[in-house]
């Protein structure tokens, strides 16, 4: 069985507009986190820290060339992020739109960014806004296969926060199934007043800067971002750069809480675990863990005793949301990207606002950049209603 | 291949577990205000402090997959549901009370409930099952992508069990969204009369199906052949796409039947058009929509109909637009979602 | 002052049935001292996040830590001693 390799890559977060600001930003421990913009549409305006892109929405617009009506904030970060990573991929527009590429992609708000417009229209206050046909997490992938014509399977997965993971996955197996040839996967979401007040109303977001595996973590800051990832098979690449491995996959269900996670992290534990047989690896072999660390109390302490369980020593781990927040549906994509970064330089990026490990388990994070051989990387997206994903990938 | 073992579905007409349209003396439903509602049955195999807090799309999804988990008696090895929205009705509940409240205190169980991937979760939560659980979104290829997957699930190894479905709701919220961008009848229906009345827009309708899917050929209802899907708006390229598929994957064109999406929507009608005339005259053609009214996984009502004729060898006159009689060794399903997704499910005797 | 307590009791009751939607649950049949989580009602973390936005909608009382909510949401007798004192409408 040939493996499937990654050739091109590409994010916007709220450290940096492309693959090569990210890294230099995770270099330097660069917090994108800040108090929400005055001018956004919500009381927690100015109160809140959230992990923001700024760049306005018009200039997004500009930047792409994308006019098209009823496009949203959201989809214009996934274009933003798709085209480098179709760039860097060097992939053709004949190759784009051939029947054996195919697009997976995942959101959670997809055009529920729109709050107000989504109240006016729904409710029927109005004659329609131009959004009408851009509220689900469907329209964003739907907008970048008209836009580039992408010939092969379309989906959009949505399993809460760990969706891109699962859109990696997929298209891995429809590359390995002989579905199709290659596979533009990932995930994107953005600032909502929906998601603010959801999270908020389940008293899991920190009025502080989060503090991913601290004893006193306080709750997790939303972040937006997108990100894209070019799967292939490693026989078609042999002129290409091949940035990474994907080895290893694996989805479980928590099978315990609508939103949070069993106290000894049986789903976490599961997706781990069978991500390392499917890549046929045992735990040793695992340089570096890109944790889910949202910072939530029942997160990181689960994450913490599942680790303990799989790896008995975990190996060097640190969670990028205290750099870029919880990012939900874009989360899995971009630090799956995060994770080859690691591989390709050798390097592992510091946790950010660490000072006292969790008491019942005494893990540490890394918390300064060091340069490392790096073989192996897991990344772990755990979401809402159980869904757990660890995703592994390798040098190549 | 994948094989149907046993189905249930919750519609607009009878079609909960033995009580099916099949049945003769069930008159077919007429869409009120041109929508159609699910009949829903009373749930008695889910707890009522689960119950409680389930939103319809959920209630849908979970009422039709509880029976089959309950006679499967194990885990599945994964549970697969497409849906296009989830629970809409909670989502714009939670949204009113963002305004309403002004993003003040607000009641979690709206924003939880909304989330998509609530069925497949519930269900993971309810029947401790801790294997693959996934949710597939893409609007008119939701179910066909959970189709997909469990193909290539039952690839690496045909000896699993699938539990695989779809769920979607009519709220007055995404009725709302929908009428005001043009997808339902101005005017309205009297009767059951859809295919009557060719104009802009269809009728809205909601469901959920489930189906057990393993590789096992012997007892199964029915087979699954073939599932492809491809966006265009070009119907030169439609006539491409089937004209493959049908090379590929039916050989006998006339003992296939084809189980066409038309949905009354003139805007649309052409499409259907081509796939017919793809079918060659020798072919029988039966509709759906009149039954299941148009919502993003009405495919999967398309699926189950098709399981149910297969396996009774029965084609009900309530869906008949052309019989020839030939004996029905495969159908068909041909289904359009807004102009530009296409689907194409093969199902054939087990 | 009994007969206050007794009334704000019984429209507790009604109102946690409402808000929670507990479909089977009467409200004269939740007992004053009948735990509310765990064995008794079997009400779990959500509720009990959805009994802090009951008692700032219907009393005015802001809860903002649900750790100090656990503490109140033990049963009726409980929640009526703190709404006596905390309410603010």
């Amino acid at each position: 069985m040939s493996r499937i390799v990654v050739t091109g890559m590409g994010v916007i977060s709220s450290i940096g507009n492309s693959v090569e600001e990210n890294r230099s930003s995770l270099k330097n421990a660069v917090c994108g986190i800040s108090k929400i913009d005055e001018n956004f549409p919500s009381r927690f305006a100015g109160v809140l820290p959230f992990a923001q892109i700024h760049t306005s929405t018009e200039n997004l617009q500009k930047q792409l060339n994308a006019y098209e009506p009823g496009v949203t904030r959201t989809s214009l970060l996934a274009l933003h992020a798709f085209e480098e990573a179709i760039t860097s991929s060097r992939l053709t527009a004949a190759q784009i739109t051939s029947y054996d590429t195919a697009l997976i992609g995942a959101s959670t708000v997809g055009g529920i960014c729109l709050t107000d417009q989504l109240y006016a229209d729904a409710n029927a206050a109005t004659g329609g806004s131009e959004y009408l046909q851009s509220y689900d997490g469907a329209s964003v992938n739907m907008y970048l296969q008209k836009r580039f014509g992408v010939g092969g399977i379309i989906n959009t997965i949505n399993t809460a926060c760990s969706s891109s993971a699962n859109a990696i996955m997929y298209g891995a197996r429809l590359i390995k199934s002989g579905r199709a040839k290659r596979a533009i996967v990932g995930g994107v979401d953005c600032i909502a007043k929906f998601t603010l007040n959801g999270f908020n109303s389940l008293f899991i977001l920190s009025d502080e800067i989060c503090r991913p595996f601290d004893a006193g973590r306080k709750g997790l800051n939303l972040g937006e971002a997108a990100a894209f990832l070019i799967l292939e098979r490693e026989e078609d690449c042999t002129e290409k750069n091949i940035l990474a491995v994907l080895s290893g996959y694996a989805n479980s269900n928590d099978a315990y809480h609508p939103s949070s996670l069993s106290d000894d992290g049986d789903g976490p534990y599961l997706s781990m675990s069978q991500a390392l047989h499917i890549a046929n690896l045992t735990a040793k072999d695992i340089s570096f863990v890109n944790a889910h660390g949202t910072a939530t109390e029942n997160n990181d302490e689960v994450e913490s005793k599942a680790m303990l369980r799989v790896f008995n020593k975990p190996p060097a781990f640190a969670s990028t949301k205290s750099n870029i927040g919880h990012t939900l549906g874009a989360a899995g994509a971009i630090e799956a990207v995060y994770s080859i970064l690691n591989i390709m330089h050798q390097e592992v990026y510091p946790a950010l606002n660490f000072s006292n490990p969790i008491p019942s388990t005494g893990l540490i994070p890394v918390q300064a950049y060091s340069a490392m051989p790096v073989q192996h990387v897991m990344s772990n997206s755990f979401g809402f209603a159980g869904n757990c994903s660890s995703l592994i990938f390798s040098r190549a | 291949m994948m094989f149907i073992h046993d189905t249930v579905c919750i519609s607009p007409q009878q079609s909960y577990l033995q009580e099916t349209l099949f049945s003769g003396s069930n008159e077919i439903k007429s869409p009120v205000k041109n929508i159609l509602y699910a009949i829903e049955p009373s749930y008695e195999m889910i707890p009522p402090g689960i119950l409680r807090r389930m939103g319809r799309a959920v209630r849908l999804g979970i009422g039709a997959a509880l029976p089959l988990t309950k006679k499967e008696g194990k885990p599945f090895d994964g549970i697969i549901i497409g849906t296009s929205m989830g629970g809409m009705e909670d989502c714009v509940k939670f949204l009113n009370q963002i305004i309403e409240y002004n993003e003040g205190t607000l009641t979690p169980t709206n924003f939880v409930q909304s989330t998509p991937n609530a069925i497949a979760g519930q269900l993971g939560l309810m029947t401790k099952n801790n294997h693959y659980n996934i949710t597939h979104v893409h609007r008119g290829f939701s179910f066909e992508n959970a189709l997909l997957d469990v193909d290539m699930l039952l690839n690496d190894d045909k000896n699993r069990t699938y539990l695989v479905g779809a769920a979607d709701e009519i709220s007055s919220y995404n009725y709302n969204i929908e009428r005001l961008a043009g997808g339902y009848k101005t005017e309205p229906l009297t009767g059951n009369n859809l295919f009557n009345s060719l104009s802009p827009g269809t009728i809205a309708g909601e469901g959920a199906a489930m189906f057990i899917i393993n590789g096992d050929a012997p007892k199964a209802k029915a087979a699954i052949k073939a599932v492809h899907i491809f966006q265009t708006e070009n119907e030169e390229e439609l006539r491409k796409q089937i004209q493959h598929f049908m090379q590929a994957h039916i050989p006998q064109s006339a003992s296939c039947l084809l189980l066409s999406g038309e949905n009354a929507d003139s805007r649309y009608q052409h499409y259907y058009h081509c796939c017919e005339s793809l079918m060659g005259t020798s072919s029988s053609i039966a509709r759906f929509k009149h039954l299941s009214g148009e919502y993003p996984t009405a495919s999967s009502f398309a699926v189950w109909l098709a399981a149910e004729i297969l396996d009774r060898q029965q084609l009900p006159a309530f869906c008949v637009k052309k019989q020839v009689n030939n004996a029905i060794e495969s159908v068909l399903v041909y289904n359009n979602y807004k102009g530009i997704q296409h689907s194409l499910v093969l199902l054939q005797k087990a | 002052m009994e007969a206050t307590q007794t009334q704000l009791k019984s429209q507790l009751k009604e109102q946690i049935v409402k808000h929670l939607n507990l479909l089977s649950v009467k409200p004269e049949d939740i007992k004053d001292d009948e735990p509310l989580f765990g064995e008794g009602l079997g009400l779990d973390s959500i509720d009990s996040i959805e009994l802090i936005v009951l008692l700032q909608r219907e009393y005015g009382i802001d809860i903002k830590d649900p750790k100090e909510g656990r503490k109140v949401l033990v049963d009726i007798n409980t929640m009526a001693a703190y709404i006596e004192q905390h309410r603010t409408k």
